[in-house]
C-alpha cells in the first residue's frame, strides 16, 4: 500500500514540474508539427521545380514538355534558355534543368547518336534524382519512337524509294502516333497503397516523437531514485518502518503511472491538434499506448540501476535515448535504410513501439495486428524490470 | 530511582572497510531524557545515529531500542523510532501539509487521525498558517521546524535529531532548542547531535563526548566538569610577561596549571575568582602592566581540551597546550 503512496508523490512532484510538462507534451506536439509544416501534409516533399530547354529558338518543343510535366502534381516546369537553366540551378532556384540539344531530334531521326542532359543542383538530390528518372524515361521513349521510324522506312524503301514529302507525310503521321501513345498508353501502370490510409507525415512522426520523448521523460523520473538519496529524503524513507522493496516498487509504479499518463495525452493532444486518426480499435491503441509506458519505465530504471548519480543517469540515459532512436527510427523512416541496418534497429525498442503505432494508424490494426510488437515489448519490459530490481536491491 | 533505558548500546564497532567510524562506544540513555552527544565533525556522532535509526547494521557489539535489538526486528524498531535528520529531508516542491502527509503514511499513521495530527504539529511548530506553502519557499528555519515535525507524526518513543541546527540564525536556532525542550517537558525521549557545545550544555540532561569513533566522556555537565578538576581559567593580558613569571604560578599549590603564550598568561585554579586579587597584586608589583582579566567558568569546551588536546571549537582540529591522554574507557 505504501508503494502506491510513493508512487503518487512522484507523479504529483512530477507534474508540478514545469521542466517536466515542456519534455512531456510540448517538445513532441511542437516538433511534430514543425515536421508536418515543413514537410506538407501528403506525399512529404514539395513538386520538383525546373527548367526544360528544348531545341530551336521558338523553344516549341521545351513548351510542349513544360506544360505536359506541369500537369503531374510532382513536377513545376517552365520552359528556359540554357543559360537560364544554368544560373537558376546554380543558384538553387531549381532542383535540376532537363536539356535536350538542338542536334537531338535530326540525330534520331538519321539514326544517330544522341543525348539529353539533366544538369542539377547537389543540395536537391532526391528532387534531381526524380528529373535524372525523368529524362531516362524520356530517353527510352524517344528512342524506341526513333527506333520504330526506321524501322518503317527501312521495311517501305526495301518495296520502294521514297520521295522528299512522302517521308516526310509518313514522318508526321509517326510522330502522331508516337505522341498519342505516349499522352495515352494502353498499358499503364496504376498504383496501390498496402495501407488502409494515405501517408502523412504527421501521422508517421507523431508516435514516433511521442515515444523519443516518452523516453526522456522515464529517463527523467527514474533518476529521482538517486535524487531521493542525494537530498536525504532515502534515509528517511529507509528509517521508517518500510522495506526497500516497497520503495523500488513505489519508484517504479510512479515512473510507469507518468509514462502511461503522458503517452494517453500525447495520444488524445494529436487526435485534436493535428486530426491523426489512431483506427478504429480504441482496445488495440490503450494496450499499445500501456505496454510502450511500461517498456519505457522498465528501461529507464534499469539505466538508473546501472548508474550511481542522478547525473550519471541524465548523461547516460540521454546517449541511450538518442541512439536508441536514431537507430530505431523516431528520427527518420528507417524503412529507407539498408536492410542490414533495418535488422539492427529490430533490437530497439523504439522500432517495436512506432511499428506498433504505425499499424494503428496506418492498417486500422486492431490487438491481433499489433501482437507481435506487444510481445516483444512486454519482453523487454520484463526483462529490464528484472534486471533493474536485481541491481538495485544490492546497493 | 533508576529510570528505564530506551536505547542501550554496548561496545559499538562500525567499520567502513579499514575505518573504525565508532570503535568500542557505550552508553544508554534513559526514558525522557534528553541524551547529547558531542564531539567534532568525523567524531562518529551520525554513524552512531545510522546505526540506531537501522540505516546502517554496526560491524560488532549489541544495540537496543526501545528493547529490540536493531538487527533482529529493525521493522519494529523504526515503527517506535522518529529521525530528524541533519538534511532538510522533504520534497521542496510538495506544500508543508503535503509533506506531513506523505511522511505520516510512511510511518503507518492511520489516515483518520493523520490530518489531526499533522494540524496539531503544525500549530507545535508554529506554522499553521504556512500550512499550504511549498518548502521551497520557506525559510531555513521554517524547513527545519518541518523536518522535526516530520519525525514526530507517529508519536515515536524516542526522536533522534542529528545536528538540527546546522546552518540556521541564533534566532531560530534558540526556537528550535526550545521546541525541542518543550518536546521532552512532554515526556518524549530525545538524543541530539551537535557540535556545539553550547547547545548541549542548554538542553542536555546528560552528555556523551565523542573523538575519532570513541565515547572519552559521559555524565551530566557538573559531571563533566568536575571529573577534571573543575579548574576555572583565568586570563591575563599584559606586557611585561616572561617564562620566570609563569613559572613561579606553576609552583602554586592552588594553580594546577600555567601557560603563557606571548602576552597572554593561562592560569587553571580550582576556585580561580578567590585568587585573583592576589594574581593581580603579584604582577603589578612585577612590573608588569595588564591590559586585560577574564574568569572562565569550566565548560564542555574545558572538558574536550582537557581529555583530547584540542579545541571542540575548531572541529578537534586546533591543539591547544599539552594534550591529555584519554581515558581509554568511557566513566
Amino acid at each position: 500500500m505504501r508503494a502506491h503512496h510513493i508512487a503518487l508523490k512522484d507523479l504529483r512532484i512530477r507534474l508540478r514540474d514545469r521542466n517536466t510538462l515542456i519534455l512531456m507534451l510540448l517538445l513532441p506536439v511542437a516538433l511534430t508539427a514543425i515536421i508536418g509544416f515543413a514537410f506538407g501534409g501528403d506525399s512529404g516533399m514539395s513538386a520538383v521545380e525546373l527548367f526544360v530547354v528544348g531545341p530551336g529558338e521558338d523553344q516549341m518543343l521545351a513548351g510542349a514538355a513544360s506544360a505536359m510535366l506541369s500537369r503531374s502534381e510532382f513536377f513545376e516546369a517552365e520552359p528556359a534558355t540554357e543559360d537560364e537553366a544554368r544560373r537558376a540551378v546554380q543558384a538553387g532556384e531549381r532542383s535540376a534543368a532537363l536539356i535536350i540539344p538542338d542536334e537531338t531530334i535530326e540525330a534520331l531521326i538519321e539514326g544517330e547518336p544522341a543525348e539529353v542532359r539533366v544538369l542539377q543542383d547537389p543540395a536537391s538530390s532526391i528532387k534531381a534524382q526524380i528529373v535524372r528518372e525523368l529524362a531516362e524515361r524520356v530517353t527510352a521513349q524517344l528512342n524506341a519512337g526513333s527506333t520504330l521510324a526506321r524501322g518503317v522506312f527501312d521495311a517501305l524503301e526495301r518495296e520502294r524509294e521514297l520521295g522528299e514529302a512522302e517521308r516526310w507525310r509518313l514522318g508526321g503521321f509517326l510522330f502522331q502516333w508516337m505522341r498519342d501513345a505516349w499522352e495515352r498508353p494502353r498499358l499503364s501502370i496504376r498504383e496501390e497503397t498496402a495501407e488502409t490510409r494515405e501517408f502523412d507525415v504527421r501521422s508517421y512522426f507523431a508516435p514516433s516523437f511521442a515515444v523519443l520523448f516518452l523516453l526522456f521523460t522515464m529517463i527523467s523520473s527514474a533518476k529521482t531514485i538517486h535524487e531521493e538519496r542525494e537530498s536525504g529524503t532515502y534515509d528517511r524513507l529507509m528509517s521508517a518502518p518500510l522495506s526497500r522493496a516497497t520503495f523500488i516498487g513505489g519508484k517504479l509504479l510512479g515512473t510507469y503511472l507518468l509514462a502511461s499518463v503522458q503517452i494517453l495525452l500525447l495520444i488524445a493532444l494529436s487526435s485534436v491538434l493535428f486530426g491523426i486518426r489512431w483506427g478504429s480499435h480504441p482496445g488495440a491503441v490503450v494496450a499499445m499506448a500501456l505496454a510502450t509506458a511500461a517498456g519505457a519505465s522498465s528501461l529507464a530504471l534499469l539505466i538508473a540501476s546501472l548508474s550511481r548519480t542522478s547525473r550519471q543517469t541524465d548523461n547516460v540515459g540521454t546517449a541511450f535515448v538518442l541512439i536508441m532512436s536514431l537507430l530505431g527510427g523516431s528520427m527518420w523512416p528507417v524503412e529507407q535504410a539498408p536492410e542490414s541496418f533495418q535488422r539492427l534497429a529490430r533490437f530497439t525498442f523504439n522500432y517495436w513501439a512506432h511499428s506498433g503505432f504505425k499499424s494503428l494508424v496506418f492498417n486500422d490494426a486492431g490487438l491481433s495486428g499489433i501482437s507481435q510488437q506487444l510481445l516483444v515489448i512486454l519482453i523487454m519490459s520484463v526483462v529490464a524490470f528484472v534486471l533493474a530490481a536485481r541491481f538495485l536491491a544490492r546497493r | 530511582m533508576t529510570r528505564e533505558s530506551v536505547i542501550s548500546v554496548r561496545n559499538l564497532v562500525k567499520r567502513y572497510g579499514a575505518i573504525a567510524a565508532v570503535d568500542g562506544v557505550s552508553f544508554s540513555v534513559e526514558r525522557g531524557e534528553i541524551f547529547g552527544l558531542l564531539g567534532p565533525n568525523g567524531a562518529g556522532k551520525t554513524t552512531t545515529i545510522s546505526v540506531l535509526s537501522c540505516l546502517t547494521s554496526p560491524t560488532s557489539g549489541e544495540v537496543r531500542v526501545a528493547g529490540i535489538d536493531v538487527t533482529a526486528d529493525s521493522l519494529a524498531v523504526r515503527a517506535r523510532i522518529g529521525v530528524v535528520p541533519q538534511e532538510i529531508a522533504l520534497y521542496p516542491s510538495l506544500s508543508a501539509r503535503e509533506n506531513l502527509t506523505f511522511w505520516g503514511r510512511m510511518y503507518g499513521v492511520p489516515e483518520g487521525t493523520l490530518a489531526e495530527r499533522i494540524d496539531e504539529l503544525l500549530e507545535t511548530v508554529k506554522l499553521s498558517d504556512r500550512a499550504r506553502g511549498r518548502i521551497d519557499t520557506f525559510s531555513g528555519g521554517m524547513k527545519r521546524r518541518v523536518n522535526i515535525a516530520a519525525g514526530l507524526l507517529h508519536r515515536p518513543e524516542v526522536l533522534f535529531l542529528d545536528e538540527p541546527t546546522v546552518g540556521i540564525d541564533p534566532q531560530t536556532r534558540r526556537s528550535i532548542l526550545e521546541l525541542v525542550q518543550s518536546l521532552n517537558a512532554d515526556g518524549l525521549t530525545v538524543l541530539y547531535t551537535t557540535h556545539y557545545l553550547e547547545e548541549a550544555e542548554f538542553l542536555c540532561t546528560r552528555i556523551g563526548i565523542m573523538d575519532e569513533g570513541r565515547m572519552i566522556a559521559m555524565g551530566t555537565r557538573r559531571e563533566l566538569t568536575e571529573s577534571i578538576g573543575a579548574t576555572q581559567v583565568i586570563r591575563i593580558v599584559a606586557d611585561g610577561l616572561d617564562d620566570s613569571l609563569c613559572a613561579s604560578f606553576r609552583e602554586s599549590p592552588d594553580i594546577s596549571e600555567a601557560t603563557l603564550v606571548e602576552r597572554q598568561l593561562s592560569l587553571h585554579a580550582r576556585v580561580g575568582a578567590n585568587l585573583l586579587p592576589e594574581i593581580v597584586a603579584g604582577l603589578s608589583s612585577s612590573g608588569v602592566r595588564i591590559h586585560s582579566v577574564e574568569v572562565d567558568d569550566p565548560n564542555l569546551e574545558s572538558v574536550f581540551l582537557s581529555l583530547t588536546g584540542k579545541s571542540l571549537r575548531d572541529g578537534g582540529s586546533h591543539e591547544q597546550g599539552t594534550p591529555e591522554e584519554a581515558p581509554e574507557e568511557a566513566p
